[in-house]
C-alpha cells in the first residue's frame, strides 16, 4: 500500500516539473532528484502572495511566503516562494489545472 | 467584474509596475520601516514635512502588487497636505480596505478608491495597509518601525 502511494505522488512529481518547466518565467526552487512530491517556485516580477490569492480564487491551494524559513530564502535571494504539495488523492488533471492557473497569474499580472 | 478583478484594478497593475516616487529621499524630515516578516513585504516611507505640511513623500522597498501600489499612490495623495489631513486620509482608506463606508467618506479617498477591492481578501489588508501604518509611525515617532501582521 504504502509503495503504491510513494508511486503515485512520484508520478504526479514529475509529471508536474515537466509541465511547470515549460513555463516561460517560472524558476523552480529546488532539483534534488531525491526529493518528495512538493514542489516550490517563483514566477518572474510576480510576487508569490499576489499569485497565491489568484490561485485560491481558482480553487486551487499552495501555499506562499517563507515557509518557516527566512534565512533561506535570504540565501536564495527570493522575497518569498509559491509551493504546490501533491498526495495520494491528486490527480493528473489538477496538476493541468495548476499550469492553466499560472498562466492566468502571468495573464493577469504581466 | 470578478473578485480577482476587483482585487487587481488596472490602476493597481499600473503602479505595481512603474511606482511613483519610488527612491530613497535623502533628506527627509520623518521616516519609518514598515515591514511584515511572515510574508516579507519590507518598504521604507520617507516625509518631508515643512512646519505642519508634507511637502514630499517617497517610498522604496519590496512586496507584493497590493503592497506596492498602495504605497505608490499613497505618495502621489500626500504631498501639499497637513499632518492632519494625511492622517485622516490614513484612517479613511484603513476604514476602507476592512469594512463598509459612507460614500462622502469614498469620495474623500480619490484614486484610493481602486483598493476597494482589497475588503474581500481579508488575508490582504495587512499588504495595504502596510505602508501607510509606517506612514503613521514616521509622523508620530519620525523615525519608527511599523508592522501590520
Amino acid at each position: 500500500m504504502i509503495d503504491n502511494i510513494f508511486h503515485h505522488e512520484h508520478k504526479l512529481l514529475n509529471y508536474a516539473h515537466i509541465k511547470l518547466k515549460e513555463i516561460k518565467g517560472l524558476r523552480i526552487i529546488g532539483e534534488a532528484k531525491e526529493k518528495n512530491a512538493i514542489i516550490s517556485f517563483v514566477l518572474d516580477t510576480i510576487h508569490p502572495h499576489d499569485a497565491g490569492t489568484i490561485l485560491d480564487t481558482l480553487g486551487i491551494a499552495v501555499r506562499v511566503g517563507h515557509h518557516c524559513a527566512q534565512p533561506l530564502m535570504e540565501r536564495l535571494e527570493v522575497p518569498a516562494t509559491i509551493r504546490a504539495s501533491f498526495s495520494m488523492y491528486n490527480t493528473l488533471e489538477e496538476i493541468d489545472s495548476l499550469v492553466a492557473g499560472i498562466k492566468k497569474i502571468q495573464e493577469i499580472m504581466l | 467584474m470578478s473578485r480577482i478583478q476587483r482585487l487587481y484594478e488596472d490602476m493597481i497593475l499600473e503602479h505595481n509596475k512603474k511606482p511613483r516616487n519610488f527612491c530613497v529621499m535623502e533628506n527627509h524630515s520623518h521616516s519609518s520601516h514598515g515591514k511584515n516578516p511572515l510574508c516579507g513585504d519590507d518598504y521604507y516611507v520617507y516625509i518631508n514635512c515643512s512646519e505642519s505640511h508634507i511637502d514630499n513623500v517617497s517610498f522604496i522597498g519590496q512586496g507584493c502588487a497590493i503592497s506596492k501600489s498602495s504605497g505608490s499612490l499613497m505618495t502621489e495623495m500626500l504631498k501639499g497636505l497637513s499632518i492632519q489631513e494625511a492622517l485622516a486620509l490614513k484612517d479613511s482608506f484603513l476604514d476602507m480596505v476592512s469594512t463598509d463606508i459612507s460614500p462622502e467618506k469614498k469620495k474623500s479617498l480619490g484614486n484610493l478608491k481602486v483598493f476597494e477591492g482589497v475588503k474581500e481578501f481579508p488575508a490582504r489588508v495587512k499588504c495595504a495597509a502596510l505602508v501607510w501604518r509606517a506612514l503613521e509611525d514616521a509622523l508620530g515617532t519620525q523615525h519608527g518601525v511599523a508592522c501590520t501582521e
